[in-house]
This record gives structure tokens, sequence and C-alpha cells, in this order.
């Protein structure tokens, strides 16, 4: 379902009906326990950057609010009452894809879905660790915070923040090489694997399922 | 007839020179416990790896020599192909853990070994019963202690029913009482062989029938467990179980460096994890903090070194505080071992070097962080706070990871230095508690608080 508000997020044309599944996937999101607030930054963030970025680099619509320089590559710069509602429309369809993606990260348990997918099992295991790294990375910035306190070190402003990057991504990309090696050993890629049945599907789930079509077709023709 | 049998095993990784095995040969029998020690980066960790079979597949670099587990050469298996036969408990288990939920944790080698779709439940069950983990079937893996999730990563090892099981510092995250993942396994009826490489040999020796001594990639002792304790007690002492190691009689306490007065804590909609709680930490004395995990140690330094704030009761600090934590994976900032020591000290490289000396790294300066093994990566994370010069110095589980000698040398240190400063020290490891301690505080999960 929630890959289906996604999609129908990307397909529709109508501001109101992007807008609706955005805050259909922000209620989903609202309704979660757990740290929400990354991922609700980084859904405000995304579309934000796209509505600021998109009036520069479009070049649509005849009523300028605002004339400006001529840089090199990018050309005249103004901004038209257009582009604004173009840079709108897709800030508000990032967002709706990103709030999709936080309900899946914050709401679903990721161990069923695995269990329940009958095909693309290593995909959807790779997008299931994949979903992790928000939370970690968080985590991991906390404590390399914390440490750099403890040494008297005091990291201030987005410069030096920004210092942190690498070592965090660093950090990350051996936790993955450690979790990839303990996979080998406990016999991942093996031929012949078989599956714990998982829990029945619940008249909900197959509602869902059937619901999530319809909704992506919904996107497409009328939305 | 040998389980698993090494032959003159030669291996280094990829873009380094030295070999980090160098002529290893050994047999394992089916039933028998080798223990496997040496210093920080002697091998140990590569030899396990190579009984698994992941040296070479899943690290590359140049390997000769061969590695033979139940009559399978490793050269022609995949590691995969071995799990079953093999099985790893590995040093950090939050990096082994692949699932939210302890029953999918346990499920997923059984899964992977193609064991029939109705049975792998009842195993995974069974294999959590046998380690006394049953009451987690049900439960996260991200609620869990780093012990309990020890014990779920051990019954996840044993489901697999393994010939061979390889423990990679099995005791590094467990406190003084918990039993080790060698005397859990024993415990559950399991019988096979066990390879283990350990740093608190105090922990293990009684429970083990041989003893291999790694140096430089090599072995130099291979004898039954007397033999080899007999060897030990000549040539590397600080190998030896002790009970108590005689130091010098403390300095008289000088001026009051923390005081803590009626101290609660509680993190965020939790209960208190500290409550009414009172430490005065002077110059010149080395208070040691020992209890179960969960007792609230952590947050107890924390709190001294104004990482935390109270949420009621005083904290009164003079001078400057330095926090070791118990992650060295927090100490990797920089690019060489020399700059990360630095940056705590505006980059003067000088002080830094002499840091780097006064915990053994003195020649590994120039060395990406990264390279470092766990317990040099230990050392440099302590280097990181002792250049600081401080005048509380936090120590949390200064020791994981770290052979006896430099353990030996630590404790030798903060004697040393005590004078300069109030330490307060964080410890499971009680022999390295005895080293140093002047004064010993026991929390226990009630924040009641025993003196000694």
């Amino acid at each position: 379902m929630l890959a289906a508000l996604a999609a129908a997020a990307l397909l529709a044309h109508e501001w109101w009906a992007i807008a609706t599944i955005a805050a259909v996937a922000l209620a989903v999101c609202l309704g979660a326990r757990g740290r929400r607030w990354p991922y609700l930054t980084a859904a405000l963030i995304t579309p934000v950057t796209i509505f600021l970025v998109t009036p520069f680099v479009e070049v649509r619509g005849l009523h300028v609010l605002w004339s400006g320089p001529t840089i090199p590559v990018l050309g005249h710069l103004d901004v038209t009452t257009e582009e604004l509602a173009a840079g709108g429309v897709q800030a508000l369809r990032l967002g709706a894809v990103t709030l999709a993606f936080a309900a899946y990260a914050l709401r679903l348990d990721h161990d069923r879905l695995l269990q329940a997918a009958w095909f693309a099992r290593r995909s959807v295991l790779a997008v299931a660790l994949a979903t992790r790294l928000l939370p970690t990375l968080e985590r991991d910035a906390v404590g390399l915070l914390e440490a750099l306190r403890g040494r008297g070190v005091k990291v201030t402003g987005v410069r030096g923040r920004a210092r942190l990057v690498s070592p965090l991504l660093a950090g990350s990309l051996e936790r993955g090489l450690n979790l990839a090696e303990a996979m080998e050993a406990r016999g991942f890629g093996r031929p012949g694997a078989t599956r714990a049945p998982g829990p029945r599907w619940t008249a909900l789930d197959r509602l869902g399922l059937a619901f999530a079509p319809a909704l992506v077709a919904a996107g497409v023709l009328w939305l | 007839m040998a389980l698993a049998s090494v032959r003159d095993l030669r291996f280094s990784y990829p873009g380094r020179d030295e070999p980090a095995l160098d002529g290893v040969s050994l047999d394992v029998r089916p039933d028998e416990v080798v223990a496997l020690l040496g210093a920080s980066g002697c091998g140990k960790s590569t030899l396990l790896r190579a009984l698994a079979g992941l040296v070479p597949h899943f690290h590359g670099g140049t390997f000769s020599g061969s590695v033979e587990v139940a009559g399978r050469d490793t050269r022609r298996v995949r590691p995969a192909e071995l799990a079953g036969t093999v099985a790893t408990l590995f040093q950090d288990p939050e990096d082994q853990v692949v699932f939210a939920s302890v029953e999918r944790e346990v499920s997923f080698g059984l899964e992977n070994l193609g064991t029939a779709a109705g049975s792998i439940a009842g195993r995974a069950r069974e294999a959590l019963a046998a380690v006394g983990a049953e009451h987690l079937f049900e439960r996260q893996t991200t609620e869990l202690s780093g012990g309990e999730l020890q014990r779920v990563c051990l019954a996840s090892a044993l489901a697999l029913e393994p010939r061979l099981l390889l423990l990679d510092e099995p005791t590094s995250q467990l406190d003084a009482e918990a039993p080790s993942p060698l005397e859990l396994a024993r415990e559950s009826g399991w019988r096979g062989a066990v390879v283990l490489s350990e740093q608190r040999p105090d922990r293990v020796l009684d429970d083990v029938d041989r003893i291999v001594f790694l140096e430089r990639g090599q072995i130099v002792l291979d004898a039954p467990r007397t033999d080899g304790l007999a060897w030990l007690a000549s040539n590397r002492p600080a190998y030896v179980p002790r009970i108590f190691v005689e130091h010098p009689a403390p300095a008289l306490p000088g001026e009051l460096v923390c005081r803590l007065e009626d101290v609660w804590y509680a993190y965020r909609g939790g209960p208190p994890v500290l409550s009414e709680f009172s430490l005065h930490l002077r110059r010149g004395q080395i208070v040691v903090l020992s209890g179960p995990n969960g007792a609230g140690k952590t947050t107890l330094g924390k709190l001294a070194a104004g990482l935390l704030e109270a949420s009621t009761g005083t904290v009164a600090r003079r001078g400057r505080a330095a926090y070791l934590s118990q992650d060295p994976g927090r100490y990797l900032v920089r690019e060489r071992a020399v700059d990360e020591v630095a940056l705590g000290v505006g980059g003067d490289r000088e002080r830094a070097a002499r840091a780097l000396a006064c915990v053994g790294l003195g020649g590994h300066g120039e060395r990406h962080p990264r390279d470092l093994s766990s317990g040099e990566r230990e050392r440099l994370a302590l280097a990181c706070v002792l250049v600081t010069e401080p005048d509380l110095l936090v120590l949390d589980e200064p020791t994981r990871g770290v052979d006896p000698e430099r353990k030996d040398e630590l404790a030798k240190l903060l004697r040393r230095q005590s004078g300069e400063r109030a330490t307060l020290v964080i410890t499971h490891d009680r022999i390295f508690a005895d080293s140093v301690a002047d004064h010993v505080v026991t929390l226990d999960n009630e924040s009641d608080v025993v003196h000694a």
C-alpha cells in the first residue's frame, strides 16, 4: 500500500491529489512510536530544497516575479509564478514519496515483510537492512559527538558537523562489511534455503494488496 | 583424527606486506576446547576466520598452505557451505544481528541450511532454551542488552548443531558474574570442538584442553592445559589467572575533584537509573566502579564527566574532565593515529606522539586508525583522553579487547599517574580492578551501592 501511495504520488497530476497522499502518509508517520524526527526532518528538507532550486533551473512562464543576473552555464535567472507552481508540485511529490518511505521505516515489521516476500528475497533483505541505516547513523553520530566532548573537543557549526560525515559513513561501511561477513558465515547465499512459515495473511492484508494496484491506476487515470 | 587441520598457513591481508599468519600449523580434535592467546594483532582473529573459511574468501589477500575442516579444504568451499559444520560467534554481537526479532534472528541460519520449514521455529526455541534465553523468543533484538544479545547470537550458532564452534573474544561484553558463552554451550548439552580467542584468560582457562599462544602470526606455544599454564607462568605471567595483584599502598587522597551528592538520573520516559547516589572522587585516588550490566555504571561515569546532567542532586567538578567511551569505534575521526590523538590538544602532534608511546603505540602514529586491531583501537582511544591531561579521568571498560600484558602496563600507568588526577574506572575485569583500585564501588541493578 505504501509503495502504491508513493507510485500514485509520482504519477498523479493534480496538486490536491498529491497533497492528500502526502497528508495520509504524514498521518501514518505521526501515529508511529519511536524516533520520528529524523525521518520527518528528511521529509521536510528534501521537498524544500526542490522548491527553492526549481525556479532557477526551469525556464517557463510569462509572469515574472523577480529578474536576476545572467550566470554562465545557467543563463538568465528569473523567477516566475509558473516556475514556483511547478516547484511546489514537484516538492509535494517528493515529500509524499519521502513520507511514504518514512511510514515504511517507522510502521512496518520488516521481518514479517521479508517472510512474506515470495520472490526477490535478497533484494527485500537488502532494503530492510538499508532501512536501518538512518537510525544507526543517528546513534553513531550521537556517540561520536559524545566521545569528542569527552576529549574536550567542541564541534560547532555546519562545517564542524560536516567533518563528521566521512567518519560516520566509514563506520557505517565497516559495520556493513562485518554484517556481510557474519551473514556469509551463517550460510547466507547457499543454495537450497528454506523459509520458516510466516504468520497467516489477515483480511486487511489481502484488502490492502487488492487496493494497491487500484490506487496506482487512479493516480494515472484520474488524479 | 582431527576435525580441523591447519598446515603451514601463511596469510597477508590485501595491501599489507607483513603476514597476519606466518607458517601456522594446528590440529583440532572433534571434542576439544582450544584457547588462542596472544597480544592484540598477533593473528588470533585471523586464524579463527581461516577456520571458518572467511580467510581468504571474504577478505581476499595472499594465502598459502591449507585449512581443512571436516575433510573439506576451505580453499575449495565457500564459508556459506561450511556453515552448519562451523559456526562463529563474532566479537561484537551488534555487528552480526540481521533481524529485528529474536525468533527470526535465530531462524536465519536454519533457513539458510535448508532446514525443513515446519521444524525451524521449534529448533530456534530449543536453541534459545539451551542457553537460558527462551524468554527472549518474542523480544526485539534492538531492546536487548549486550549480554542478552550475545546469548541470542550463541543460540543462533548452536541451533545449526555445528561440529566446530569459533568464539572471538566471547567474554568481552559480559560482566564478571555472567556465564561465558563457552560455559553456556557446554551446559546446553552441545558437544563439539571449540576454538576461542580470549583476552580475559581468567574467564576461560579452567575450561580449556589446550593452550595455543601466538606471536606476530606464529605459534610459539601449543600444549595441553597444564603444560601451557606452566609455560605461561614462566614466559608470559600476565596471562596466568591471578586472584590478586599487589600494588603500592594508595597515596593520601588529595583535593576533592568531583562530588556527586544525592544524584538521581532517568533517561527520557524511563525509570530512574540512579537514585540518591553520592560519591566523592579525590586527586590521587583510583575508584573502580563495578556491577552487572544495566546497573547504571556508564550513566554514572557520564554524569561525573559532565556528559549528562543529573535529574536532581549535585554534581560539582574542579578542573578538566575526560571520558573514555567503551566503544573505541568512536575515536576514528582522523586519517592518522597521531592526528586522532592530537585532536584533543589543538593539533599538538608532539604531545600526541608522547601519549601514543605511553599506551604502547609509539610506532603506529602514521597508521590509519581503522587499520588497527580492536585491542590497538582501544589503546588509541585511551591515548586520545590521556593526552588532554585531565583532572578527572573516567575510563569506561578500558581493557575490552586489550591483552593481559597491555592491561598490566595500563594498570601501572594509571597507578604511576594517579597523583595527577582523580580516576574513575568502570570495569568488569576483576583482575584489572584489583590491580588499580584504591576503592571499589559496586552497583547492583537497583542502584544499591556496596563500597569495598
